[in-house]
């Protein structure tokens, strides 16, 4: 195996392109364990760490955007992800334990594209932003654009995420990310990350996103509908968890069931949703 | 075949030259390289906690973390947590709530408890349960675990 520790996301793209089986390391939290079991063998590595840009966070007009390579540590301490921008916040402090905030990286997050991890779901959530540079210069795509399937990205050979753009969103609305696990610190059974705006006791704006049911973070805009103008009274979260649970295609596995995890979606949505108005002081 | 990387590693205060494939973990270069055999492998997927080290203070999967990409960083391992032949206040906290039996995870627990209290001296018991959910104990359980490390900061569990 080869190695290499480029100064320049350019150095690095030309050194992904040219080599086969070359892979980019990030916190290595996902990668040095496939790596361990023997799943993958990379030809290349091409390390993230001294690309000194994808550590940097800047604020513009737009919103916040994050490199990346900073570790959900970082995330979770980021005081300028504030309202609907939370959600990130939120997800960043919850998922798995000290030690893989330390590790992880949102951009690791979001090129693993696991669907059983939180970040993504919580970035889908935000309607986050992803800038990719490739060998053909760069672009910005909506996050859920870069995630296509388990495990499976849009990116093309030579490409890097080189940083996250979290929008302002929605004047007012609050952020807020719950997720449920046998054990605490575990991969989460199903996670919701919701975006919400309240006008007395209606909704005016609702964003829910659920995690862990499908190959993809699972949004149903007829759910956010369902919600929105509503009072989230019980029938209004039951109609949205159904709309999102019939929708879902989760898996058989050790944390839950396919039919265990369709029936916490409408519960978890309630609760997420009442401390998300707690949030909102409403 | 790999190329073979020379790199300096700094673990617990001094320097070491090495050189080593780029697929070596810093847990085989501690524990094949430097011989320092305190840091435990168990799992070698970030599921036990028994390799956990301190990277610049913050707890860190030995595992999961390629030797080379630790350069200048400072590496701090459970043989320099004791202090001149005294047990550090964590280590004895274990012993004295009989928490230790076999002792395979204990190096990990130390260590990640060690960077919870040096940034919080003051944890709760759920902020406690929450840092030591990367270590598995396979043989004392996890109560008095918890209940030596809140007793160094006067919590009840
Ligand atoms: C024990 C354990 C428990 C976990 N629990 C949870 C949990 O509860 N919730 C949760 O959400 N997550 C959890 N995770 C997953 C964790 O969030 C991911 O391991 C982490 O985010 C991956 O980031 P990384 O920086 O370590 O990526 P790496 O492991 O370095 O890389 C992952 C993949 O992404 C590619 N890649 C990385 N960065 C880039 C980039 N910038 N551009 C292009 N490609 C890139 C790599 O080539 C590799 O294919 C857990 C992981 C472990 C090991
Ligand atoms: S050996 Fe590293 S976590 Fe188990
Ligand atoms: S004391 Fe044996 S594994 Fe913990």
């Amino acid at each position: 195996m080869r190695y290499a520790e480029p100064e320049t996301v350019e150095e690095g793209v030309t050194l992904l392109a040219s080599t086969e089986h070359s892979r980019c390391i990030a916190g290595g939290a996902t990668l040095v364990a496939m790596m361990n079991a023997g799943h993958i063998a990379p030809a290349m590595l091409v390390s993230l760490h001294r690309m000194r840009e994808l550590f940097t966070l800047t604020e513009s007009a737009e919103g916040l955007w994050i490199g990346a390579m900073t570790p959900h540590r970082v995330v979770a301490a980021e005081t300028r992800l504030r309202g609907s921008m939370g959600v990130v916040r939120s997800a960043a402090g919850q998922l798995a334990h000290p030690s893989i905030r330390n590790m992880g990286t949102i951009g690791g997050s979001v090129c693993l594209a696991d669907p059983s991890t939180e970040m993504p779901v919580a970035l889908v959530a935000a309607s986050a932003r992803v800038e990719i540079a490739g060998p053909n210069g760069r672009r910005i795509v909506p996050i859920e654009d870069a995630l296509v399937d388990r495990f499976k990205t849009s990116l093309g050979r030579g490409e890097i995420v080189t940083r996250i753009l979290i929008p302002r969103g929605v004047e007012g609305a609050v952020g807020h990310h719950l997720r449920f696990s046998r054990v605490a610190g575990d991969y989460p059974t199903v996670s919701i990350s919701l975006t919400l705006s309240m006008q007395g006791d209606r909704c005016v704006h609702a964003r829910v996103v659920v995690g862990s049911c499908g190959p993809v973070p699972l949004h149903v805009t007829a759910a956010d509908q369902r919600l929105i103008h509503s009072v989230l009274g019980e029938d209004d979260v039951a109609a949205a968890g159904q709309l999102l649970a019939s929708a879902a295609s989760p898996l058989d596995d050790v944390r839950g069931s396919a039919e265990y995890r369709r029936m916490l979606i409408p519960r978890l949505l309630g609760r997420a949703l009442s401390q998300a108005r707690e949030l909102a002081h409403v | 075949m790999s190329d073979k990387i020379s790199l300096s590693l700094r673990v617990n205060g001094a320097s070491h030259a090495l050189s080593v494939a780029p697929e070596r973990t810093l847990l085989e270069v501690l524990r094949e390289e430097l011989r320092h055999t305190g840091t435990k492998r168990g799992c070698d997927q970030g599921s036990c906690g028994a390799c956990m080290v301190l990277v610049d203070g913050e707890p860190v999967f030995s595992c999961l973390s390629l030797a080379v990409t630790l350069r200048d960083r400072e590496i701090t391992t459970i043989e320099a947590v004791e202090a001149g032949n005294e047990l550090h206040p964590i280590q004895r906290a274990l012993v004295q709530h009989g928490a230790v039996q076999c002792g395979f995870c204990i190096p990990g627990i130390v260590i990640t408890a060690k960077a919870l209290l040096d940034r919080n001296p003051h944890p709760t018991v759920d902020e406690i349960r929450h840092a030591l959910g990367s270590n598995t104990c396979r043989c004392s359980g996890y109560a008095r675990i918890v209940e030596a490390i809140a007793s160094l900061t006067g919590e009840r569990p």
